[in-house]
This record gives C-alpha cells, sequence and structure tokens, in this order.
C-alpha cells in the first residue's frame, strides 16, 4: 500500500475513540454579548477609513533610499531541460546588480512538509511556461526588466505532459523524475466506510454521471509583491503581501539558510488572495536573497500577467460520481472518484486530494460512501487552494446529482434536503464530528425570501431557478506541520490611557479579521472596536498565527482573542468590584464603563477601571491561545479533513437562458449562510456577496485554460473574464445563526462556505429553465447550445436518454 | 508594472506643426492612449517619439455644419455619447461610444483614436514574454500566423466599435498630411487584405475630423461580447433599414469591417452569415461567433425596423 492511502477495509476495525474529547480552552463561545459590539451593524471596519482614502500601505507603495528591483526571465518552454545560462549579457548592463539562478537557491520549499518540490527559480528543468528561470537585480525596475531578457538561456525541450490522462499514462515523462516515485502522481486517497456495494444494489435509483470542474485563478486586484531589508544587526526585514506569514517565515528561514529569529517577516496592507498567496513565490525568496546579497533594500512586485503563472487556482477536476437512492429519496450510498490537473509542484494539492473527498458525508446523512481522488502533476502553472479549496468541485458534482435524482423520483429537493441532514452533536461515519447545524433554517429563509415553491417549475420559457446547499470547515484540525503549540496567539496591551492593542499573528488581507479581533475584545471590555487598535502578522511583535487559510481565523484566533480579553477583563473586575462594593458577578461592561447590573450610579469608567487595576497590579497585558480540540483520530490519515465546526450554506438562483444565444444571465441570487453568529453584519454580508461574485464568474466566464502546447489561452484580465457589475446578480445575503458551542460567541466561518454552492444551484436553474443538466462549468454560450442541440434531438427520439454519460437506471 | 519602451514626446500647438512630426519617421499619434499605451508595454511597437494630438484645435469640437455634423477627431467617447445632436440624430454611434471598454475609459478615448484603432488577434495582443513562448506572432514580430498556420497573411480583426455605426451613417473622414488635404468616405480608410497593413492612409498623415450626415436614417449598433463591460467585441454589427432593403457592417471579424445589402430585408441575416466568416482571432469561441452573425443581425434588424 502506498504511502497516503487508507485501506478501505479499515473501517471496519476501527480503532476506539482516543483519549476523549478535549475542548478548546477556556473559550467564552457561550457568554451573553452584554458589549452590544457583537452582532450590531452601522459601524464601519477599523481599518476601513484608511482603505477607502488611499491611506493602505501596501508593499508598491513602500520605498526606501537604495531600493533595487527584482524581475525574472520566465520559461517559454511547458518541459525542457536546461543545458545552460548566460548571464553575461544582462550583468554587463550598467546598473545591473546582480543576476541569481535556480542554483543560487536549491533547497526545495512548498506549502507542504511532505511534499516539498518546488525551489523559487528553476533547478535544472523548467516545468511550465512562464516558471522563473533567472533574476536580474538592478537599480530600475526598467532596467531590471531588460537585463532579464538579456539572460540566454539553452533548452533541450522535452515532451510535455498536458493532461490528466497523460499524467496517469505510464509511457508519459515523469515531471519530478528526482522524486522516489516515478510517476506523475503526487498523491492518492482513497477511503470507504460502510458497504457501498451492497447499499448500491438496495437503492431504487442508481445515477451515475461525469463532471468535468474547470482551473480557475483567484484575481487578487494587488499582484504578489515584497519588499527586503536588510538591518545593520544582520537581520532582515521582508514586507510581503501573504495570506500565510507564519509558514512564510519557515519557509523563507529554510531556503535562505537563516535563523527563523534573524527573519522579521511583516505583512502590510494586502490586496486580497482568496487562497493565492498562501504559497511562498519567486517575490519573497528573490528579493530576500537579493537584499541579502547586496546589502540594500530590494524590491520585486509581479506583473499581472505572472499572477497567472504564479496561480496556485483551483484544480481543473475531472469526476466520476455514482449515487444511490431510495425511491422515498433517502441515499444509500455514494462512490466517488476525482482526478485533480495539479500543474507542475505540489503546492497544498496534498491537501486538495484529502479535500475532494472527505467532506461527502455531509451535509446529508449517509453510512455507506467510498472515495479514490488523484491529485496529478502535468506542466501547467501549480495549481493550489483556491476559495473553497478542493471541497467546491465535488460539492457541485454532488449537488447537481441530488438534484436531479430527487427530481427524477418526483421529489421536494427541499423537503428531502431538509429531511436528511445531519443532525447537530453527531458523527459522521468517516469520523467528521458535527456540533451546530443551521442548514434547515438556511433552507427556509433562502426559500421563503426567493419564493422558491412557487417559481420552480412555473417560471416562464427560459426562466429558471434553482437550489442548492453546501458545507464548508472553520479550519483545518492539524496544522500542515506536526506541533502541539496554538494555532492562534493574541496577545494584549491596556494601559491608563484606556487603549487596547491587540496583537496579534492573523493576516487581514481585506476578509476583515482585523475589525473581528477589535469586535471580540471590546465586546469583553464594554469598550468600542474603534477604542482597539490591532498590529497584526509583524513577527517581531506579534505571536504566532497559522494565517488565513481554511476559513480559520474567526474560530481560531477569534477564541484566542477572547481568551485573552477575558483574562483582563477578570483582573479589571477584581478591581472595580471592590471599588464599587460588588460582586464581580453582578459587573457588566458595556458602553465603555464597568458597571453594577448596568445601574447608572455605581459605575467606573473603562480608563479608570485600568488605572486603578495598574496601580495595584502594575503593568497590565494577556495573551490567549487556540488550539482546536483533539478529535478525529478514529482511523489513520484521516488528519486531513476535520475541522472543530463546519458552516452551512443554502442558496437559489434565479436565471434566463436565450435559448438562441445560449447567453445566461444570472438574475437573482439568495444566499442563507449558517456562520454561527453574525459578529458584524455589514462585513459578513460583504463575505457572502463576495462567494456569490466569484460563484458566479466560475459559473459563467472563469476558465484557467491553455493552448495544446501548454501556453495560457490569455494571462491578462482582458480576456480571463471576472464578472463585471453588469455580469453580477442582485445579491441577497441571508446570516444565520445556529450558536456553534465552540466558536467566539457562537460564531463560525463565512469567507469561503457561501461560495460552494454557488455553481450548482445556478446549473439547477439552467435545467429548471430549458431542461438541460451542465455538468462542466463555465456554462459558455456554446456549451448551452450544444446541449440544447442534443435535449432537442433526444426529445424528438422515441426512448430519450439523458444527457452526457449518464447510465439512468431505475431499478424496480 | 511593465515598463513603457521610450520614448520622446512632442505637443504641436498648431495643425501645421502636428502634421510635420507626424511625418517623422519611427512616430505615433497619441490621442486617449488606451489602446497606444498598453500596446508599447506589449512591446508591440516602441516608436521613438509619440506625438500628442491634445493640444491642437482643429481636433476638438463638435459642429452641426450644412446638416452634417462635425467630430473632431480628439473628441473623447464620452463626449461624443453625451452630446445632444449625436444622441437625437446619431443614437446608433451613442450606442457604440457607450460600448468601449469603461466609463473611465470612454471619458480617456478618443473617437479619432477608435477609427485608427490598431487591428487585433488573440494571438497579437499579449505581453512579449507570452509571445515568445509560442514562437512570436507574425503582426508582431514571427514568421508564422497562429490563426491560419497555411497561409501568409494576417487576419487580425478590425475591432472599432463606431466603425460599423458610422460607416452605416455615411459618415467621411477628413485628413491632414504633407501632400494635402482630403476627405474620404469612412470605407475607403480600411483595407481587407492584411492584418498588418490594414489603413489606407499616407505615412503622416492625421485624421482630424469625421463628417455625418444629419438624416434620418434607422441604423442599430450591436456589440456581441461575454461581458456587460471591458471586452473587445467578439463581433460588432450595425444594421440600416432602408424602405424594402437592409444593409449590415459587421466587424470584428477580419482586417477591415465587412459590408453585406440585402434588397429584401428578411434575407440580411443569411446574406451575412454567409459572407461573414470569423476566425480563430479571438479567445472567445470561433463556431459561437459564427453563429451569433446571424442572430445578431436578424435582432439588429429587427430593432432598426422598428426605429425607422
Amino acid at each position: 500500500m502506498s504511502q497516503g492511502e487508507t485501506d478501505p477495509g479499515s473501517s471496519a476495525n476501527r480503532q476506539p475513540q482516543p483519549e476523549g474529547y478535549l475542548g478548546p480552552e477556556e473559550t467564552h463561545s457561550g457568554a451573553e454579548a452584554e458589549g452590544g459590539v457583537v452582532g450590531s451593524g452601522g459601524r464601519g471596519k477599523i481599518d476601513g477609513r484608511r482603505r477607502i482614502t488611499g491611506e493602505a500601505r501596501f508593499v508598491d507603495d513602500l520605498s526606501l533610499p537604495r531600493m533595487a528591483h527584482c524581475k525574472v526571465l520566465r520559461s517559454p518552454y511547458a518541459h525542457a531541460r536546461i543545458l545552460s545560462i548566460d548571464t553575461q549579457p544582462a550583468l554587463a548592463m550598467d546598473g545591473v546588480l546582480a543576476v541569481v539562478t535556480g542554483p543560487d537557491l536549491p533547497v526545495r520549499h512548498g506549502a507542504i512538509p511532505v511534499a516539498q518540490d518546488e525551489t523559487a527559480l528553476a533547478v535544472d528543468k523548467v516545468r511550465y511556461v512562464g516558471e522563473p528561470v533567472a533574476c536580474v537585480c538592478a537599480t530600475t525596475e526598467e532596467l531590471a526588466w531588460e537585463a532579464a531578457r538579456r539572460v540566454r538561456v539553452v533548452y533541450e525541450v522535452l515532451e510535455p505532459v498536458l493532461s490528466i490522462e497523460e499524467a496517469l499514462d505510464p509511457e508519459s515523462p515523469v515531471i519530478h523524475d528526482w522524486r522516489r516515485k516515478k510517476s506523475n502522481v503526487l498523491r492518492r486517497v482513497r477511503q470507504a466506510f460502510g458497504d457501498v456495494d451492497a447499499a448500491m444494489a438496495e437503492a431504487d435509483l442508481v445515477l451515475e454521471e461525469e463532471y468535468d470542474y474547470p482551473g480557475s485563478t483567484h484575481v487578487p486586484l494587488e499582484t504578489h509583491a515584497a519588499l527586503a531589508v536588510p538591518s545593520e544587526d544582520d537581520r532582515l526585514t521582508v514586507y510581503s503581501s501573504t495570506q500565510n506569514p507564519h509558514y512564510m517565515h519557515r519557509t523563507l528561514a529554510r531556503v535562505l539558510g537563516l535563523e527563523q529569529s534573524r527573519i522579521r517577516l511583516v505583512k502590510p496592507d494586502v490586496g486580497a488572495g482568496y487562497g493565492g498567496k498562501c504559497d511562498t513565490f519567486v517575490t519573497d525568496i528573490c528579493a530576500a536573497h537579493c537584499a541579502r546579497l547586496l546589502g540594500r533594500p530590494v524590491k520585486f512586485v509581479l506583473e499581472r500577467e505572472e499572477v497567472f503563472y504564479a496561480h496556485r487556482g483551483r484544480h481543473r477536476t475531472r469526476m466520476w460520481l455514482k449515487v444511490g437512492m431510495k425511491a422515498d429519496g433517502t441515499i444509500t450510498a455514494i462512490d466517488f472518484e476525482a482526478w485533480a490537473e495539479g500543474g507542475a509542484y505540489a503546492s497544498y494539492g496534498v491537501v486538495t486530494a484529502y479535500y475532494l473527498g472527505v467532506f461527502g458525508t455531509l451535509p446529508y446523512q449517509l453510512e455507506h460512501y467510498r472515495f479514490t481522488t488523484w491529485r496529478v502533476y502535468t506542466n501547467h502553472p501549480p495549481c493550489g487552494p483556491k476559495r473553497g479549496h478542493g471541497a467546491l468541485q465535488p460539492r457541485f458534482a454532488l449537488e447537481l446529482h441530488l438534484d436531479r435524482m430527487w427530481k427524477e423520483l418526483g421529489l421536494d429537493p427541499v423537503a428531502q434536503r431538509v429531511r436528511q441532514c445531519v443532525e447537530p452533536d453527531t458523527e459522521t461515519v468517516n469520523g467528521l464530528r458535527v456540533t451546530s447545524v443551521g442548514l434547515e433554517q438556511c433552507l427556509k429563509r433562502v426559500t421563503e425570501a426567493s419564493h422558491y415553491a412557487a417559481q420552480a417549475g412555473k417560471l416562464p420559457p427560459g426562466k429558471g431557478i434553482g437550489l442548492a446547499a453546501s458545507v464548508y470547515m472553520c479550519g483545518a484540525l492539524h496544522p500542515v506541520y506536526q506541533n502541539e503549540m496554538p494555532h492562534s496567539g493574541v496577545q494584549l496591551k491596556v494601559d491608563r490611557s484606556g487603549l487596547v492593542t491587540i496583537f496579534s499573528g492573523t493576516a487581514d488581507v481585506g476578509q476583515g479579521s482585523n475589525h473581528m479581533l477589535a469586535c471580540l475584545v471590546a465586546e469583553r471590555l464594554g469598550i468600542r472596536p474603534e477604542d482597539c487598535v490591532v498590529v497584526e502578522a509583524d513577527s517581531d511583535l506579534t505571536p504566532v498565527d497559522l494565517g488565513s487559510y481554511s476559513s480559520r481565523v474567526t474560530f481560531m484566533a477569534g477564541n484566542a482573542a477572547l481568551q485573552a480579553a477575558d483574562r483582563v477583563r477578570a483582573v479589571l473586575f477584581r478591581h472595580a468590584a471592590a471599588k464599587l462594593e460588588a460582586r464581580e458577578e453582578e459587573l457588566v461592561a458595556a458602553d465603555g464603563f464597568i458597571c453594577v447590573d448596568r445601574e447608572p450610579g455605581r459605575r467606573l469608567a473603562f480608563a479608570d477601571a485600568v488605572e486603578l487595576a495598574e496601580s495595584v497590579e502594575g503593568t497590565l497585558g494577556a495573551t490567549g491561545s487556540y488550539r482546536p480540540p483533539k478529535i478525529g483520530n478514529r482511523f489513520r490519515r484521516q488528519s486531513v479533513g476535520p475541522s472543530p465546526s463546519y458552516s452551512f450554506t443554502a442558496q437559489v438562483a434565479e436565471v434566463t437562458v436565450d435559448e438562441e444565444t445560449g447567453e445566461i444571465t444570472v438574475d437573482r441570487v439568495w444566499c442563507a449562510h449558517d456562520l454561527g453568529r453574525v459578529l458584524h453584519p455589514e462585513i459578513a454580508e460583504g463575505q457572502v456577496e463576495g462567494c456569490v461574485y466569484m460563484g458566479v464568474g466560475e459559473a459563467l466566464l472563469e476558465e484557467q485554460a491553455y493552448r495544446r502546447d501548454g501556453t495560457l489561452l490569455a494571462p491578462s484580465i482582458l480576456e480571463y473574464r471576472i464578472p463585471t457589475v453588469y455580469d453580477t446578480p442582485e445579491i441577497h445575503a441571508l446570516l444565520v445563526e445556529s450558536h456553534d458551542p465552540e466558536g467566539p460567541f457562537g460564531a463560525k466561518e463565512v469567507g469561503e462556505g457561501p461560495q460552494l454552492s454557488t455553481v450548482p444551484a445556478i446549473a439547477a436553474a439552467i435545467h429548471d429553465a430549458v431542461g438541460i443538466w451542465l455538468t462542466a462549468p463555465p456554462f459558455t454560450p456554446e456549451k448551452v447550445l450544444r446541449a440544447l442541440k442534443k435535449r432537442d434531438r433526444s426529445r424528438s427520439q422515441p426512448r430519450p436518454a439523458g444527457p452526457g454519460h449518464t447510465h439512468l437506471e431505475l431499478l424496480r | 508594472m511593465l515598463p513603457l519602451p521610450p520614448f520622446a514626446l512632442e505637443r504641436p500647438d498648431t495643425l501645421r506643426d502636428l502634421v510635420v512630426l507626424a511625418a517623422v519617421p519611427d512616430s505615433k499619434l497619441l490621442a486617449g492612449g488606451t489602446d497606444l499605451l498598453p500596446s508599447m508595454k506589449h512591446r508591440l511597437f516602441a516608436p521613438r517619439r509619440l506625438v500628442s494630438l491634445a493640444r491642437v484645435s482643429e481636433l476638438h469640437g463638435i459642429v452641426e455644419s450644412n446638416g452634417q455634423l462635425g467630430i473632431g477627431a480628439a473628441e473623447t467617447l464620452r463626449s461624443v455619447r453625451r452630446n445632444r445632436l449625436v444622441q437625437e440624430a446619431l443614437p446608433a454611434l451613442a450606442d457604440a461610444c457607450a460600448t468601449v471598454a469603461t466609463s473611465t475609459i470612454q471619458a480617456t478615448a478618443t473617437l479619432g483614436g477608435n477609427l485608427m484603432l490598431d487591428t487585433r488577434c488573440a494571438f497579437y495582443n499579449q505581453p512579449q514574454g507570452w509571445r515568445d513562448s509560442i514562437g512570436g506572432c507574425l503582426k508582431a514580430e514571427g514568421s508564422v500566423c497562429h490563426v491560419a498556420r497555411t497561409g501568409d497573411g494576417c487576419y487580425a480583426a478590425h475591432s472599432a466599435d463606431t466603425v460599423p455605426a458610422l460607416w452605416l451613417y455615411a459618415a467621411e473622414v477628413e485628413l491632414h498630411g504633407p501632400s494635402g488635404h482630403r476627405r474620404v468616405p469612412l470605407q475607403a480608410l480600411y483595407d481587407p487584405t492584411d492584418g498588418r497593413d490594414w489603413l489606407r492612409s499616407e505615412p503622416g498623415e492625421v485624421l482630424t475630423r469625421v463628417w455625418v450626415p444629419l438624416g434620418r436614417s434607422a441604423v442599430v449598433h450591436r456589440k456581441v461580447r461575454r461581458r456587460g463591460a471591458i471586452d473587445y467585441g467578439a463581433l460588432l454589427v450595425a444594421v440600416r433599414a432602408e424602405g424594402m432593403g437592409a444593409s449590415a457592417v459587421v466587424s470584428a471579424v477580419g482586417p477591415a469591417p465587412v459590408e453585406v445589402v440585402a434588397e429584401a430585408a428578411h434575407d440580411l441575416p443569411e446574406r451575412a452569415w454567409e459572407a461573414v466568416k470569423p476566425l480563430n482571432t479571438h479567445v472567445v469561441s470561433t463556431s459561437w461567433r459564427r453563429h451569433m452573425v446571424r442572430v445578431t443581425v436578424r435582432r439588429a434588424l429587427d430593432a432598426a425596423q422598428a426605429r425607422g
């Protein structure tokens, strides 16, 4: 059995429950929101104004004396051996300070320690068109660009591997020929639970279908950028546009051969990531290397075109899905296979392979489940995590598939979803511990708001309405490198000025995590978020946080912030109680005061309470940390997938299909998301809207597509089409609270989950409108026209055949 | 940001100086720059000199004279679109201006710049590094056309949004050059034979003004694209209904727009579909663009007949 596999039989000999549930430490999720901050709207983000007024400082806004600039020469070939590199023509240019090539930075790195396969610049081989080969550092950006183009590289062109089929073909060249495993399969995961074959045989309806979900990329408005500054004390400061400063900190230390403590990693304002800035990039490593080499500040900002090469976007995923169902709509078994095309390097691909499979047991009750997933290497830019990482493609397939089956059986897909939804405080067959579940409420809210029942199947020709549901995680139980330390740490400084400074390693990339921290701390201390200052993501100043990935920040850093706030609160209450001659339990922190049962006469202003405590205790401060509970070790390799909690979503899309042109318009989307508890309504709604927006893009427009030679079809935001405001539907964000027992004040994630059901809801709406099941987004006009033609042909035939590769069997 | 290749900027004040400077070899005219500058960043060309039209008064202003509207070439698409006479008498031109890119670009881009817009292709309008990886594009630096590898011509597509409508409004253009001044029908400006050499203008000639008769012809403009903004046309269509007949100008399908005339209006969509053969010059599907010729011409015809 090769690495990464789980014996399908292992479910039979499950290990007993581990040491039992160890809940997170001292969280206060159950506490009353007495401070009037949690859940109250009408307040802007604490750092919103600086973004709107242009005061925000992104890496490219930072400029220092003697600053030099990097640019790279990239590979024109998808797969080639580097025979020689002549850097002399570039070095000879006036103003060129250094030319760096792969062998100068030979340490392999990568997001996941078991799959570290990339270098900042290609060593020996290039593996995709656009891979960085040589980096020039010069006194100006223009000069660096000119000089990079003068570096001469001699290649021996190799046969490229450009599809999943080619990657799986044992005759194909091996892209990473240095690996022990001579194969283009990075990881295969196979897990089985229950008896899928027997359960399938008992089904009344079995549907088998293939799906093909396209690759897509993130398109953050800010391109990847880094500025590295050496200092006299032999330390290096790196400012990077990143989502995961902590992992990058470790990577830079490893690649540069430096102690981690010699590097100060700072994340300034970041113009979004969506998962595209979770890795360490050529910008970070080359800027850092050149800064040390030259003893001067070095900046490296990617061009827009280059962001398409840095990629780490959604894996194109081909899927085969077979579901068995009873005549009453009960799902008996799910059998699933998926092949993810990963591009030239691993990035988070090992995790992708798991995420493609492990969430199949949610949100519907299921006893019999089996999946096999492959994540393969190809000669394309590397894929990685994009909003809804790995879980989104199978969700599209499964939701569409179930909707189709329930409709086939003449059942109400909404009622079926409600009936079969997992119960709170249960565990799935593959060991996912479910706590709070708000799906039923989500379904109720969206169907009521959209008048789904009155419209489904009853709209005029060309108009359709569709529904889908989904589930997502709130952070991963395990960090990418094994350790027992907290996933999130928060430190508070409180002093007589009344100001509360929150130090946190989290990376706000625009999603609002700074406001989230301020909101939670302010709530517990009875002050306003604006009374807090957040110092984030500076490794010299802030405690470690694992970063903005897997929708973990609110749940994990939020709990850490709460713990720290409660420790400060306890000290303040102790001294306030004495002063106010009250018991600590009688005290309430709200509106800037600590008061007795909200009596106006018996209260102490927050700053006075701090002064009182500081006078007795000395300098005040507290730390808080979050470590997920130890759950989910029931069988081997289950370390990827489990989360301390899950969020749920239901959404309804309304579309218009022009049968003559094949064009689809998404008119309206209602998206109800169970985020546990609303901390800040506008930010939460913004996240829901952003998810729907990206979902619409993937449904109709976006595809990271390649030519037959491996070249990107168009590395530009002119031809890679993200929706404009004219293509964006009217979005109704509905927030559902299920009060998670472990989330901060009951809160769960809202940054990714809402996107997972957008595309299947649109696909279901298209079926409602014109009677075609589209299995391969984006739903372009030519695909729609082709499917309509097929529909018309099959209607004119006596025995209608389903679209696609369907084998629809009604077993009675 | 991609660096611009170095260039000298000339800013003449008079039409005479402009014509002299425009005739200097290795110069290009700079109006709004919304297409020129990105193309220079892509190193499609790197002229030594850019000659700005901004200060030459003859290129500005929208005037009515003898039943004709004279629009200065340096007028922005926004000012054209917002002009009362254009809105009343030439609504298809206003529509065409409103479909160019985005409102911010319309505020910078000029009508003259649109008429002189370089032909476009999915293999040409790409960054230099990308073109290197496909061995170069025939129009830029290569020896092979990736649209039609067997031919020796360039098929880059005429993509000026305002041209089909102006063509059917029977617009004329005024040009000033070293050898004098001329006024020709708009369509005489464009050469359909090769996407590299698509303009029939003399070296150094400057388009100064567009003249459009203020008739009451029922012209309708339609732009086919995947998004509601930003995109260049996958197809550009204008249709004019006149009595029993109708004509169409279809663009974004080759180096010059294609005119189709039908004596019986209802034949127009089929005629257009037969006459217009889109090639693989766009990222958008060629077969869908071909399908859309007939659909779009028919829909535009319906609208034109309703308007007339």
